[in-house]
């Protein structure tokens, strides 16, 4: 934590290249706050997920499983 | 019986030698082979016989002379019945006579109108392709007149003429799809091909867990272009793929590059995106030409660029075949330098295209990974292991949500009729998403989630 969170530089990269529009400057904050949402999420799943399976650690397959799900919790 | 006869035949003769016997006697043995005389008539045995012998009679039939041959009538009354209860051939024969005689009739009346053509039917499978198709031209040559004609008869003007002029060029299409029905079998193969593939694409996409939703947005916008862009599209994907190809390899999962050429193929015609979309497929080529230039550095994308040459056999190997091997290949670069991570990746990854052509830059993996086990351990425990595989997969979670997301921001900064995507734009996805409400604020999620440097920038950014 007292390191660098995240690149804000690559994280606002990403987001103009993927909407071809700027971002403005501290939005990528927020934006990355989403994404920790998202992963909060995506993690919760994942391993209520594995657990439900009887597996110790989270799967790449469970992942993939619960990626959709989480993708679609998160549309806008 | 055969006892009683013989020794009256005995009898007879003995008798009819030895003369001087009384004539009762020759009487009674004469008449006895009156009997005798004619043993083959069934009625005089059966009356002549006695009960007994014709019970023994019977009895021996059954058994020795078999079922061939019934003497008795009973047996021939049973075998009758039998025959009247049971279906046995005659059914069977009814049956035939009865589908044959359909048959029959059909197959006489050919017979009757065309006796030879049996010999003639097995020549037009080879023939009809060179036979019909002068016939048809012959034909429509005779349609066209016909339909002409009540035009040429109603007008006098020359608008009409125009029309008349316009019309033949109409038809011609008609006459080539109405040509030979195999012909227009091949053509529509020849045609459908590509675009059942991009179907098929479609529904893989949509099973992909990538979002539909995504997709039917992108067809509202381009829903007012014209069909022709959509076909220019798919070409184009055609040609964006054989070199996206090479792009997924260092994908996890090469998935988002699908899409990506996908969105990017889709929104080419679309006005919104004209500064960077005005150059053509050729530019867009040249744009991935410079990606595999600058990717040959690398040793595998060199093996990999001639296999890119099959259209269709990358296309359905593409999606989920390739995620496996594409995986181990990538994820160790990363996780070894995971510590170091910032900066080594974006520079040895050779960078993913967005569906507007501007290279994106992954999420350093340290992060990725970092938070993955943070929230893993905040809910399962301590001891929750992610290994590299779903390290993996999870950056390609990552990756197709902050394409998801951004696409969103897009979308809502473009209704404000910004240019920018604004803190408002994320604040109105968040809200969407659910995660703010009336309870929890912005502020509250940036207290709980984010480090205080952070917080104060956002602040700085958003006054309350």
């Amino acid at each position: 934590m007292a390191q660098k969170l995240y690149p804000r530089g690559t994280v606002k990269r990403i987001v103009k290249a993927h909407s071809n529009r700027n971002v403005s400057k501290n939005a990528d904050i927020l934006i990355f706050l989403d994404y920790m949402l998202f992963m909060q999420e995506l993690m919760r799943e994942a391993s209520i997920k594995s657990r439900k399976s009887g597996e110790k650690n989270i799967s790449a397959n469970t992942v993939r499983k619960v990626t959709e799900k989480t993708l679609r919790k998160f549309q806008g | 019986m055969a006892n009683t006869a013989t020794p009256n035949a005995r009898r007879r003769i003995s008798p009819g030698i030895s003369t001087p016997s009384g004539d009762t006697t020759l009487t009674r043995l004469q008449r006895l082979p009156s009997h005798t005389r004619y043993p083959l008539t069934p009625s005089r045995l059966v009356t002549a016989a006695t009960p007994s012998a014709q019970r023994s009679a019977s009895r021996f039939t059954p058994r020795a002379r078999g079922v061939g041959a019934p003497a008795t009538p009973y047996g021939l009354r049973a075998i009758q019945q039998r025959a009247a209860n049971t279906p046995g051939r005659d059914r069977r024969r009814s049956g035939r006579m009865q589908r044959e005689t359909t048959f029959d009739i059909l197959r006489n009346l050919g017979r009757a109108l065309a006796p030879t053509s049996k010999v003639i039917k097995s020549s037009p499978q080879e023939k009809p392709e060179p036979v019909e198709e002068p016939k048809d031209e012959f034909e429509e040559l005779d349609n066209e007149p016909e339909i002409e004609r009540p035009r040429l008869s109603l007008p006098i003007q020359e608008s009409e003429e125009e029309d008349d002029d316009a019309s033949p060029e109409m038809r011609p299409p008609r006459m080539s799809l109405a040509l030979g029905e195999e012909d227009m079998d091949i053509t529509y193969r020849s045609v459908e091909y590509p675009r059942d593939a991009s179907i098929r694409d479609r529904d893989r996409l949509s099973m992909m867990s990538r979002v539909t939703g995504r997709i039917s947005e992108d067809f509202g916008e381009t829903r007012y272009d014209s069909d022709d862009a959509d076909e220019t599209g798919i070409i184009g994907e055609e040609d964006g793929e054989d070199t996206m190809m090479s792009g997924g390899e260092f994908d996890r999962g090469g998935e988002t590059e699908d899409l990506g050429r996908f969105h990017f193929d889709l929104n080419f015609p679309s006005p919104v995106a004209a500064p960077l979309e005005e150059p053509t497929d050729e530019n867009v080529n040249d744009f991935d030409d410079f990606q595999l230039s600058a990717a040959d550095i690398q040793p595998l994308d060199t093996v990999e660029a001639p296999s890119d040459d099959d259209d269709f056999g990358g296309d359905f190997g593409f999606g989920l075949d390739l995620a496996p091997p594409a995986s181990p290949s990538a994820s160790p670069g990363i996780v070894g330098g995971g510590l170091r991570d910032e900066n080594v990746p974006t520079k040895t990854k050779e960078k993913k295209m967005s569906r507007h052509g501007i290279p994106v830059p992954n999420l350093p993996a340290g992060v990725v990974k970092k938070l993955a086990t943070r929230f893993a351990h905040s809910k399962g425990g301590s001891k929750t292991k992610i290994n590299k595989d779903a390290l993996a997969a999870i950056e390609q979670a990552s990756a197709w949500y902050f394409e998801q997301a951004s696409q969103d921001l897009a979308a809502y900064s473009k209704h404000a009729g910004r240019k920018t995507i604004d803190e408002s734009d994320v604040t109105a996805l968040l809200r969407r998403q659910r995660h703010i409400n009336s309870s929890t604020t912005v502020f509250s999620l940036a207290q709980k989630h984010l480090p205080k440097e952070l917080q104060q920038d956002m602040r700085l950014a958003m006054p309350p």
